[in-house]
């Protein structure tokens, strides 16, 4: 199966439930199908399932709830770090189904994501957008204060080359934190640029697809260590949006 | 393809018969004020076409023969200029279809602007021009304005408007106020304006199909846009990669309108305004943005006169009869993110043993206050030498006692035109210095009245250069 085959079949069966916002979940399959870094996650159904992926992935591991109804995870508490072991997972698979019920009585539940807890590293966003003149627009910043507060992104019109994504990551006011300031070792710029490609790519080739994408953060690590997409968000366009 | 394009659009910027409908002899009226501009630049032996007024109603406008219809025009007629009410544009577009006119300026207001019956009578004629295959300018605009055929559809009248005279720049507008205070700035300068487009509410001509015609248009070296927004992102950012390449273009873009606001689902939607998204399109096809109007008109100076000679890179040399203009102008070099160049040694030996001791060789190099004309020349040959120097600043004060003004004028010009490094001036001062400006630009050396000024718009310079590098190295 192709990437885009691959990826439109997680889309497909999403906008076949009623649903354009993809949970985190369904977000990853999509990125990974395109050869984004996702972590090695299992979205678990049952308690057993959570014991069993956790044992596979080997703690400490993160819990996340997925639930369409609850887009702001940290908001509605559903997100649970640095679980040590699997009774620590069974008493906090109660306390995470109980504030998800809290926060939304209503939330449809899809599972718990079972990932592996990641090393942190320098935080970035990527994201799309569709402007209704020109289309598909990708962004790029660090992520935190700096796409909060500073506003410190930048974008270009989907697709991109290699060279306006080099530009990209170079003409951002936070670039020295990239490229190491003060002593620190600079961060994998190329697999940042990598990133950027294959998102262009994904959504040149979806973009009667997908209206909205953030992956919020991408943990960037040491130059040649590689980024790993920690959140992502994709909101898919109704079938009615699609211009056909 | 570009060959069609410029077909279309020759009969807009050079007809050999212009019909003006609406045409009238009463003072002040648009209809008369158009057939008065061709009918002036007619007698002043500019405007070599043939003029064609309509009006049912007259017979005869300062000894012109006046057409009561459309269907009653000679066949040799190829721009119609529409100056009668909105509701009378639609069957006259008819008319013009079947007479066979395939250019149409339709200066008349009261379409698109004004809502949904206006919006709709836009449909019409764009539907009659697209069956019919003629080009429209318009509706809701003041027309084009070119001063070499004295084609000037402007319903401002010269009392009240003054005209520029002809030069490299091309001037587009979305804007009919902004183009007309702009054609007048522009004359008031003495900036030459080759080619003035208003295209008002654009349902057919665009910016698109003018970037693809001024790539074929030898007259101008720069065109200058003014945009409000795009209707057709891609056709847009494809027209501009390719003129791009050909000669710069400049962008002042208006309306800083957040609607991404509204899409705030996600972090990018929220921050990705039209201002920001206009960033990257300009970006991406190496349109050089300009901050304001006084910046539009500074790059687009810059550009008429050094286009063909870029600079080969961002090392700025800096020539001052005042410290602190030297300061000011060093500022801004790094401010616009351009380097101060590194003097080679020669050039330094070279400065210090033919200067007097108070001068200052460096960079900036300071003759100061008590220079001649000939100290400036020592500097400038010096710099022009300089491989580490890529381009050159020169701020004149005019104002001190022993600097005779034509000599350095002429020093000035004589090197723009012998090195192949961008020189670029300050003068900074009253009337004085104005007169002595406009001596040096009419030389090919664009003046600036402050050091910030003087070199960003040497930025621009040397951003465009980076681009087409970049672009011809793919």
């Amino acid at each position: 199966m192709s990437a885009r085959e691959e990826a439109l079949k997680v889309i497909e069966s999403v906008l076949k439930s009623g649903r354009t916002a993809l949970v985190e979940y369904e977000a990853k399959q999509v990125l990974k199908a395109y050869g984004l870094p996702v972590p090695n996650e299992k979205l678990a159904k049952t308690l057993d399932e959570a014991l069993e992926y956790a044992e596979e992935i080997g703690y400490p591991v993160a819990m996340k709830l997925m639930s369409p109804q609850i887009l702001h995870k940290s908001d509605a508490k559903v997100v649970m770090l640095n679980i040590k072991s699997p009774e620590e997972l069974k008493q906090k698979w109660e306390e995470i189904h109980e504030n998800a019920r809290k926060y939304r009585p209503d939330a449809e539940i899809l599972g718990v994501l079972i990932a592996p807890m990641l090393r942190p590293g320098r935080e970035i966003i990527i994201g799309v957008t569709e402007d209704p003149q020109f289309g598909h627009a990708i962004m790029f910043g660090l992520g935190g204060i700096f796409v909060e507060v500073l506003k410190d992104v930048t974008f270009r019109i989907i697709p991109i080359t290699e060279k306006d994504a080099r530009k990209m990551i170079t003409e951002i006011k936070g670039y020295p934190i990239l490229a190491g300031a003060r002593g620190e070792e600079p961060a994998d710029i190329d697999a940042i640029v990598d990133m950027l490609l294959k998102v262009s790519q994904l959504v040149d080739e979806l973009r009667d697809y997908i209206k909205e994408m953030d992956l919020n953060p991408v943990f960037v690590y040491e130059k040649g260590k590689g980024a790993v997409v920690v959140d992502a968000r994709i909101i898919a366009k109704a079938p009615e949006e699609k211009k056909e | 393809m570009a060959e069609k394009i410029v077909e279309e659009l020759k009969p807009f910027f050079e007809p050999k018969a212009v019909a003006i409908i609406g045409a009238t002899d009463k003072k002040g009226k648009v209809g008369n004020v158009i057939f008065e501009n061709f009918r002036m630049n007619k007698e002043r032996g500019i405007f070599k076409g043939k003029i064609y007024p309509v009006n049912p109603k007259l017979d005869e406008i300062e000894g012109y023969k006046v057409y009561h219809d459309v269907k009653e025009l000679p066949d040799d007629t190829d721009l119609a200029v529409i100056a009668i009410p909105a509701k009378f544009v639609p069957a006259t577009m008819r008319d013009i279809a079947e007479k066979g006119i395939k250019a149409v300026i339709i200066i008349t207001g009261g379409f698109g602007e004004l809502g949904e019956e206006g919006k709709r009578m836009e449909q019409e004629i764009l539907e009659i021009a697209r069956a019919n295959g003629i080009r429209v300018i318009g509706p809701n605009c003041v027309g084009v304005y070119v001063p070499d055929t004295g084609v000037d559809t402007v319903f401002l009248p010269e009392e009240k408007m003054d005209r520029p005279k002809s030069g490299p720049i091309a001037f587009v507008s979305q804007s009919g106020a902004f183009a007309a205070a702009m054609l007048d700035w522009a004359a008031g300068e003495d900036v030459g304006i080759g080619k003035m487009v208003s295209y008002g509410n654009k349902i057919d001509v665009d910016d698109a199909d003018l970037m693809e015609y001024f790539i074929h248009d030898d007259e101008i070296k720069v065109v200058t846009f003014y945009i409000e927004g795009v209707k057709d992102g891609r056709k847009f950012m494809d027209a501009a990669r390719k003129i791009t390449k050909v000669k710069p273009v400049i962008a002042l873009k208006s309306g800083r309108t957040e609607y991404g606001a509204k899409a705030a689902s996600s972090h990018t939607g929220s921050l990705a305004g039209a201002d920001t998204i206009y960033d990257a399109v300009f970006k991406q096809t190496g349109i050089i943005r300009a901050e304001d109007f006084e910046h539009m008109f500074d790059l687009a100076k810059a550009f008429a006169a050094l286009g063909h000679k870029l600079p080969k890179g961002d090392r700025i040399g800096i020539i001052t009869d005042g410290g602190g203009a030297g300061v000011m102008a060093s500022d801004a070099v790094a401010r616009f993110g351009l380097k101060m160049a590194e003097l080679s040694d020669e050039t330094i030996k070279f400065l210090k043993e033919n200067f007097p001791p108070h001068a200052v060789a460096g960079n900036p190099t300071d003759v100061v206050g008590d220079t001649d004309a000939e100290r400036y020349r020592i500097a400038i040959e010096a710099f022009t030498k300089d491989p580490n120097v890529d381009a050159i600043v020169i701020i004149v004060l005019f104002q001190v006692p022993l600097l005779e003004e034509e000599k350095i004028i002429e020093i000035l010009a004589d090197y723009q035109k012998k090195s192949d490094k961008p020189i670029v001036a300050v003068a900074m001062g009253g009337r004085k210095t104005d007169r002595y400006a406009r001596m040096l630009e009419e030389r090919g050396v664009p003046v600036y009245p402050t050091p910030e000024r003087g070199v960003r718009a040497m930025a621009g310079l040397v951003r465009y250069a980076e681009y087409l590098r970049k672009v011809k190295g793919e």
